[in-house]
């Protein structure tokens, strides 16, 4: 087992940045030098604290007021004037019909609350009460329309959409655009993510940001903590610490391994992005000063398996922040790595997204606790607890990382405590919503809690907290 | 031997013209010296060792028998049979969500062993695959297809009237369809100690779970031949070393306990089945092997197995109501008690499997291979 780097913490500082052009808003090419050594595992998934490291994008027009955000783990993101993230909800069809909304149409999600299930998801009909329904809200005001001044003109990819009432909505890309109640600071995005998902967890809102601005033969995608860099081919790109700024040192035998990524010889200027010239007449492409390779082993696009090569690592453009410091990695039997829990226990994220044409959220604390006290404790909150235990937080803790947080609830509810509630737990969260362990793993790295729910945890259940999968790729899935 | 086979398992079945038709037609058996003939290759692998990678793999359920004997109730109901009779939606009365889906969702995450509300039809038979684990021959045990007695294969009680485990059914048809999607399925058998391929009353069987996908020839058919390397890093749970003989090419194992077998559906990671007393019987080839897995499978990884990797929409398709199999499993436990309560914590059952023959590669302590995928 082992711990986290034992550091400094520096708290973490969100970057705002309005409507500048992508070369003034970071120092992109800020080294992020990965770490080696004992704990310089943890440091392959995680940016030090301090690294100025973040994701460079390519400027676009905004709608008067609109902002990028570089969001700590998602990377950049466009938010409104207060700060708060933007969010789509593109139509996805379910196993008996669709939800979201369609491109260019007016939104689906209004102001009616609904009582009944949608019966999208197998094998359990539509007409069924909906539970705790004097506490239910209308998908509008969960997901806050972004509503456009009615003299508002398109520009760029963004346009307007009247709504059902007449009133004027932001769209981008032809999909109406949200806000998220979850989202309480420049920077949250509690309310999706970029990682991929499965149509049986659900419609889920995205997050809409700025491309990366990456050269074309490269793109960033979203792994469970961080934006990683990968080639045209989705291969993972690497770095080699034997290397020199923009100087290959790898030759001869190290070609054997090792695949310089190669450049043209006209490029367009990107902030962080050089070229260098490895022989006569050979370009290879560097990242933040570091010459780019791919890994001749390499199975499967997205890999992290050249980054077990001793003095390589895997490239991101950024990295969310360390978990709390008593949190552990452990290699787990199905074939990769998990967060853990000081104990070496897996951790676990539950995941809920409610069977109606809103496609609610019903996996934070803020909602209705009918899904996961069914599954973790046959609708018994004590049966429930000993389950699927809170991760309970030592008395003052806190953390570097903003995606981390002490939360209090109520245990006999499983709801955010009220305050000064005595009997409260105080537990870690993860994206505000609580993380647990699982009591049927009785040693470090087995995962039997993964799954349990519907749609193997998808739906209505919970899901290992997973850094490195080797056989599923499920640490580019959310949750 | 059972039901019909793959191309390439009805072409390499075991026998010497067979062989010697491969050989001449050139399909390349690695395991001979290049200056062997046929003779060499049937006595022995080169280096007494030969590898093999698993292909195919499903409860061995007898499914060649007369229904109206075997299941004359019919068949068992499935989950959407069992909400339909527990919440008739055309007699105008409003449901909640609380007392119907969640209510199933909540039981099956959490089995229960009290009566079943619905009627379990086990199977009725007297035949089907399996082996004679406890050496004995009870009143409860069955009989295999070729006359031998004293199966013991409680599972094919368990689920042979439910249509989805049957020949084709659904369950049937994607043990085997996710195995093969599935690479952390990769289940991977090696030799060690053949001095002779037909006789050796002392060869070694090592599992493994490997790394790599799997060869098929020009019309998908999967092709002997191939490399697989093996996961040293995470995989070492699923290693084991179990003793066996070879009697006129059938490879027996010595039971051994808590063996995990990799049975992951779809894109799902981590599952596995618990046995205890596990044991192989299959028939070798150069080329490929076919026969069963065999031992008391546990209960309760079964079900979790079942609830975690294919959940109620998926045990739809086969008519597999989880809450009432788990009983069902439950009484016909034949072994492994618990030393607490004395309820059998394990059900005798059998596994149809098939494998084409590979090439191990085995990584040295500090190559590349023990360390990534």
């Amino acid at each position: 087992m082992r711990r986290l780097l034992n550091m400094v913490w520096i708290p973490a500082t969100i970057l705002v940045i309005t409507g500048g052009p992508a070369e003034t808003q970071v120092d992109a090419t800020a080294a992020d030098a990965p770490t080696t050594g004992a704990d310089g595992e943890f440091l392959n998934y995680w940016q030090p604290p301090g690294s100025p490291a973040q994701e460079a994008y390519l400027d676009e027009p905004l709608p008067p007021g609109f902002q990028v955000i570089i969001s700590p783990l998602e990377g950049p993101v466009f938010a409104d004037a207060r700060g708060r993230t933007l969010y789509t909800w593109p139509l996805v069809s379910q196993r008996n019909g669709a939800a979201g909304d369609r491109m260019g149409k007016p939104s689906s999600c209004t102001d009616e609350v609904l009582r009944f299930s949608a019966g999208l998801m197998s094998p359990y009909p539509a007409g069924l009460l909906l539970p705790d329904l004097d506490q239910r809200k209308s998908c509008a005001s969960v997901w806050p329309p972004v509503r456009a001044p009615e003299n508002a003109e398109p520009v760029g990819k963004w346009s307007t959409i009247e709504r059902d009432d007449g009133s004027e909505q932001w769209a981008y890309d032809g999909y109406p655009v949200y806000t998220s109640i979850l989202d309480r600071q420049p920077g949250d995005v509690f309310g999706g993510t970029k990682m991929g998902t499965s149509r049986d967890a659900g419609v889920p809102r995205d997050p809409v940001g700025p491309r990366p601005a990456v050269p074309p033969a490269f793109d960033v995608v979203q792994s469970s903590t961080g934006r990683l860099v990968v080639n045209m081919y989705g291969h993972s790109a690497y770095t080699w610490e034997g290397d020199e700024p923009n100087k290959s040192n790898c030759h001869e035998e190290c070609l054997t391994d090792w695949t310089p990524v190669p450049a043209p010889e006209n490029v367009t200027e990107l902030a962080g992005w050089t070229t260098f010239e490895r022989a006569p007449g050979v370009k290879q492409w560097a990242f933040r000063g570091k010459p780019l390779y791919t890994y001749n082993y390499d199975r499967d696009a997205r890999s992290f398996a050249g980054a077990d090569v001793p003095g390589w690592h895997n490239v991101y453009t950024q990295r969310a922040l360390p978990p709390p410091e008593e949190f552990t990695v452990q290699d787990a039997d199905f074939g990769g790595q998990v967060l853990a829990d000081s104990r070496g226990r897996t951790i676990y994220l539950y995941n809920c997204i409610e069977d109606t044409f809103a496609q609610l959220g019903c996996d934070h604390t803020g909602t209705t606790q009918a899904y996961r006290l069914a599954i973790c404790g046959n609708g018994d909150p004590e049966l429930c607890r000993e389950t699927f235990p809170y991760v309970m937080a030592p008395a003052g803790a806190s953390s570097v990382s903003p995606l981390w947080s002490v939360m209090s609830i109520d245990p006999n509810t499983g709801r955010s405590a009220a305050p000064g509630q005595t009997e409260a737990l105080h537990v870690w969260a993860y994206r505000r919503r609580p993380v647990y362990t699982y009591a049927g793993d009785a040693d470090p790295g087995t995962t039997n809690g993964e799954g349990i729910g519907e749609f193997s945890g998808l739906r209505n259940g919970y899901q290992a907290f997973v850094l490195r999968d080797i056989f599923q790729e499920n640490e580019f899935r959310r949750p | 031997m059972r039901h019909e086979r793959t191309g390439i398992m009805k072409s390499l079945q075991w026998s010497l013209p067979a062989t010697l038709a491969l050989f001449v037609a050139g399909v390349a058996i690695a395991e001979a010296p290049a200056d062997s003939g046929a003779g060499d290759v049937l006595k022995a692998p080169r280096d007494g060792r030969i590898g093999y990678v698993l292909t195919e793999r499903r409860w061995a359920v007898y499914s060649e028998d007369d229904l109206d004997k075997t299941c004359p109730n019919g068949f068992n109901s499935g989950p959407r049979d069992q909400f339909d009779r527990l919440f008739p939606m055309d007699n105008g009365q409003q449901y909640t969500e609380l007392e119907t889906r969640l209510m199933r969702e909540g039981r099956q995450a959490h089995p229960s062993t009290s009566e079943d509300p619905f009627p379990f039809y086990e199977a009725q038979g007297h035949i089907s695959y399996g082996l004679n684990l406890d050496g004995e021959i009870g009143p409860d045990d069955l009989q295999s297809p070729t006359g031998e007695k004293g199966i013991d294969n409680q599972v094919y009680r368990a689920v042979g009237c439910i249509d989805g485990y049957r020949y084709k059914g659904a369950v049937w048809q994607f043990d085997t369809d996710d195995m093969l999607a599935n690479l952390s399925n990769r289940f991977v058998i090696e030799l060690t100690g053949v001095d002779d391929f037909r006789n050796d009353d002392d060869v070694t069987v090592t599992t493994y779970r490997g790394l790599d996908g799997l060869h098929r020839d020009a019309t998908g058919a999967l092709s002997a031949g191939g490399i697989q390397r093996i996961d040293l890093r995470w995989g070492q749970p699923f290693i084991y070393r179990l003793q066996g003989r070879i009697v006129d090419g059938v490879l027996t194992t010595e039971p051994v306990d808590d063996f995990k077998l990799l049975w992951s559906m779809g894109n799902k990671m981590g599952g596995h089945q618990l046995f205890q007393g596990f044991r192989m019987q299959i028939e070798l080839s150069p080329g490929s092997a076919e026969g069963l897995f065999a031992g008391y499978v546990d209960i309760d990884r079964w079900d979790h197995n079942l609830n975690t990797n294919w959940t109620t929409h998926f045990q739809a398709y086969g008519h597999v109501s989880q809450p009432s199999l788990y009983r069902a499993m439950s009484r016909l436990a034949d072994g492994y008690p618990d030393p607490v309560t004395g309820k059998n914590t394990a059900v005798s059952s059998a596994v149809e499997v098939s494998f084409v023959q590979v090439h191990v590669l085995h990584p040295p302590e500090d190559a590349r291979v023990a360390r990534t995928e």
